[in-house]
């Protein structure tokens, strides 16, 4: 076995663009909707996998990251008018340089302690849009994508052209972190989480890797907010504390050390939804089976993982894979 | 990590374009929400959270006149069916619950949707213009929604807040002038609206306090009871929702601030108020309020319209306690009927938007002002009543001929009128085409 080359996996990445760019142009709208989302929980939860599976530093409050991103991007382009594609560069750099300053913590501290510290952001954080009349309190701020080129043609919807762009970012974001993964950075990471005293002993600066980790996450996090913000709105009911939650489950059930499985944590998160939403519909459309339903499977979902496949599907597919190579 | 042989990476792509060219092969749906036996419409309200207490019965009381409808036979035969959605009066899940309405449950129009900010985010972000989508009767009184080139399938259901504010500074002028007038707006589109409409009539005000929405506590409201005594205001005027009010007067009543109130009527329903404030004595606090209202006092039993929504209330509501939120409701579901029926026997979104732009004044409801819609504006109700409140939260009329207050959301005149109305339709089920 072997991995990919950097140029192939560009060339195995675009042929996966182009997949989805033909898949869209044919499935229903509410499809399209959810490919967008799966494209940006997809981000969410590999800023996660880098951070954790990779540093190995837990972060229960990443939401936060996701908030900060987009209230980035969102006040970039309502209050300095700047273009929309370029708010996403502000997203990032807002995002990473809050991860700076929380990684500066995230150093000193570890285990429980940097996941509390992470968890508390997340509490307080929303509230802050309550108290500045410039972050729109409850209502929030509108964060817009504009409208998809005129030469699209008529039928091309505004749902579309948000899976269009999340899809390429996330294509994109992923390459770059798979190749940043792969480098000596992500190797860095890999002693830390390993044994953070031998990768000292190896010549690994513990702080500074751990701290750049943490900037790096918070800045794909930052990303993710903002094509979340795109898709939805930018405001605290946008960014819950369950959405922390959320992007953690979907890292378990990707296996946390899987990039690749990112996809189908993001995945499995929104086809949950619906499969409860067609149990309920099967048992007499009643509000309680479709309200508890999603969380009864996802929690099962997550405990199965955790029992029988500790470090994702993904990442057992690829041991078995590696085992039938061997004979 | 990404690690697949060179065969098992040309396998990889072979299956990834197969699996393309296969989906490529579905077709997309197409969107209606009307079948043969059936019209399907949409509404998102906050059925459960801190805005959920009076709007969670907006919904149920449209689906209550519904069933109503539907037992008397439907529209041209077919039932209408209501598919209620939680939003939880946040922007997010109206965009989220919008989604799921026009994409999941295919409706044919959403009805009765509650909250500038959601349905603006909503229209925006969802693109109800460009899917030709109707959204019928809106419970929200900004103005802009009324603007046909920006919300061109949106139609109003309430005044807006410019003409209430105009209506309510025509009788501050009247009855207080002299006096200090203080004002509390909530710091949005809500309050933005009341206050464009309080500065076109000419009124300005002593101290103004505008809170951001979801702040409202009863600390906060004792720092605005500080202020508002602080400035000496005598009159003090509202543009807040339920809770807000609620803490307002609770906090006023503890620092024994009493001035004159003159409260909004979106956050002036008496039994709202004593859900929120957990108190069934609350609605005292509304003593001598003035507020305005287009619709007739839910307590006062001698009107023929509130006789009848009681009497769908009482049979097809659960007979949940009947208020301002429940008449809110069951004549937003009888203007639904009306448009559906003008729309045809064969509707589609465009007819049912060209019957409510076409016939949309004529349509019969329990309102005293005349609804305001045209082929160039979709407002909503054009006037207001002036009322009092007593101990027990019952709004009068200040003059005994009920004046109607009557003007639009620009600068257009405040005119008073005589209350007009057409007759209820025989058993309250309209037959007009």
């Amino acid at each position: 076995m072997h991995k990919l080359s950097t140029k192939k996996a560009f060339i195995a990445y675009a042929l996966f663009g182009w997949a989805l760019v033909l898949v869209a142009d044919r499935v229903s709208e509410l499809r399209v909707y959810q490919g967008a989302t799966i494209a940006i929980l997809t981000l969410a939860i590999a800023s996660i996998i880098l951070l954790t599976g990779y540093s190995g530093q837990v972060s229960l409050g990443h939401g936060a990251f996701l908030a900060i991103g987009a209230y980035g991007a969102a006040i970039a382009q309502s209050y300095w008018g700047s273009p929309f594609w370029f708010t996403f560069l502000i997203a990032i750099l807002v995002s990473a340089a809050f991860g700076f300053i929380l990684g500066f913590a995230a150093g000193r501290l570890s285990g429980p302690y940097i996941a509390g510290t992470t968890l508390a952001l997340a509490v307080g954080l929303p509230t802050l849009a309550n108290q500045f009349a410039f972050l729109g309190g409850e209502t929030g701020l509108v964060y817009d994508a504009g409208s998809p080129p005129a030469r699209f043609g008529e039928e091309f919807t505004l749902y579309k052209w948000f899976f269009w762009i999340a899809a390429l970012v996330v294509l994109i974001s992923i390459f770059l972190l798979r190749n940043l993964l792969n480098s000596r950075f992500g190797r860095n990471w890999k002693a830390l989480r390993a044994n953070p005293t031998a990768a000292a002993l190896a010549g690994v600066n513990v702080a500074s890797s751990k701290i750049l980790a943490f900037t790096i996450s918070a800045g794909v996090a930052g990303l993710a907010g903002a094509l979340l913000g795109m898709i939805s709105i930018v405001a605290p009911s946008a960014f819950p504390l369950s959405l922390s939650f959320t992007i953690i489950t979907g890292a378990v059930l990707a296996g946390v050390t899987s990039l690749l499985g990112s996809m189908l944590g993001a995945v499995v998160l929104v086809v949950v939804p619906e499969i409860a939403d067609a149990i309920a519909h099967r048992l007499g459309d009643s509000e309680k089976i479709s309200t508890n339903l999603p969380g009864f499977i996802v929690s099962a979902l997550l405990i199965l993982t955790v029992l029988f496949s500790p470090n994702g599907p993904a990442e057992a597919m690829r041991k078995r894979r590696e085992a039938h190579a061997k004979h | 990590m990404i690690s697949l042989g060179r065969k098992k990476s040309v396998l990889a792509a072979v299956a990834v374009t197969s699996f393309a060219l296969v989906a490529s092969a579905v077709p997309a749906n197409a969107v209606d929400g009307v079948s043969a036996t059936e019209i399907k419409l949409g509404i998102t309200v906050p059925q459960t959270g801190p805005a959920a207490t009076g709007y969670n019965k907006v919904a149920p009381a449209m689906k209550a006149y519904f069933d109503y409808i539907n037992a008397s036979g439907g529209v041209y035969g077919r039932k209408i069916k209501l598919v209620i959605k939680d939003d939880g009066y946040k922007t997010q899940s109206a965009i989220d619950a919008t989604n799921d309405l026009l994409l999941q449950d295919k409706v044919f129009a959403l009805v009765g949707q509650l909250g500038t900010a959601n349905h603006i985010a909503v229209a925006s972000k969802v693109q109800l213009a460009k899917r030709g989508v109707p959204s019928l009767f809106l419970n929200t009184g900004f103005s802009e929604f009324a603007d046909k080139s920006k919300y061109p399938t949106s139609f109003m259901h309430f005044p807006s807040y410019a003409t209430e504010a105009k209506v309510l500074s025509t009788y501050i002028k009247d009855n207080f002038a002299g006096k200090k007038a203080c004002l509390l707006a909530q710091a949005d589109d809500f309050g933005d609206d009341a206050a464009r409409g309080f500065a076109t009539a000419g009124i300005t005000f002593g101290e103004t306090v505008r809170y951001v929405s979801g702040s409202q506590s009863s600390a906060a409201a004792a720092g605005w009871v500080q202020k508002f005594a602080g400035a000496k205001c005598e009159v003090v005027v509202t543009f807040s929702v339920t809770t807000a009010t609620t803490v307002l007067l609770g906090a006023a009543a503890a620092l024994k601030f009493a001035p004159q109130w003159i409260l909004g009527s979106v956050g002036a329903d008496p039994t709202t108020i004593r859900i929120a404030s957990g108190n069934p004595q609350a609605a005292a606090l509304l003593s001598n309020a003035i507020s305005a209202s287009w619709l007739p006092d839910a307590a006062d039993t001698s009107d023929r319209f509130v006789k009848f929504f009681r009497e769908v209330n009482a049979k097809y509501n659960n007979n949940v306690d009947f208020d301002a939120n429940v008449m809110v409701g069951m004549n937003a579901g009888m203007l639904t009927v009306q448009a559906l029926r003008a729309a045809g026997s064969n509707p589609t979104r465009q007819s049912l938007i060209n019957a409510i732009e076409t016939k949309g004044r004529t349509f019969v409801s329990a309102a005293f002002a005349p609804y305001g819609v045209s082929d160039s504006t979709h407002a909503g109700y054009t006037g207001f009543w002036i009322g009092k409140f007593n101990a027990s939260g019952a709004l009068s009329p200040v003059d005994t001929g009920r004046t109607i207050y009557v003007t639009d959301s620009a600068a257009g005149p405040v005119n008073k009128v005589a209350p007009k109305r057409a007759k209820l339709p025989a058993k309250g089920i309209p037959t007009n085409s």
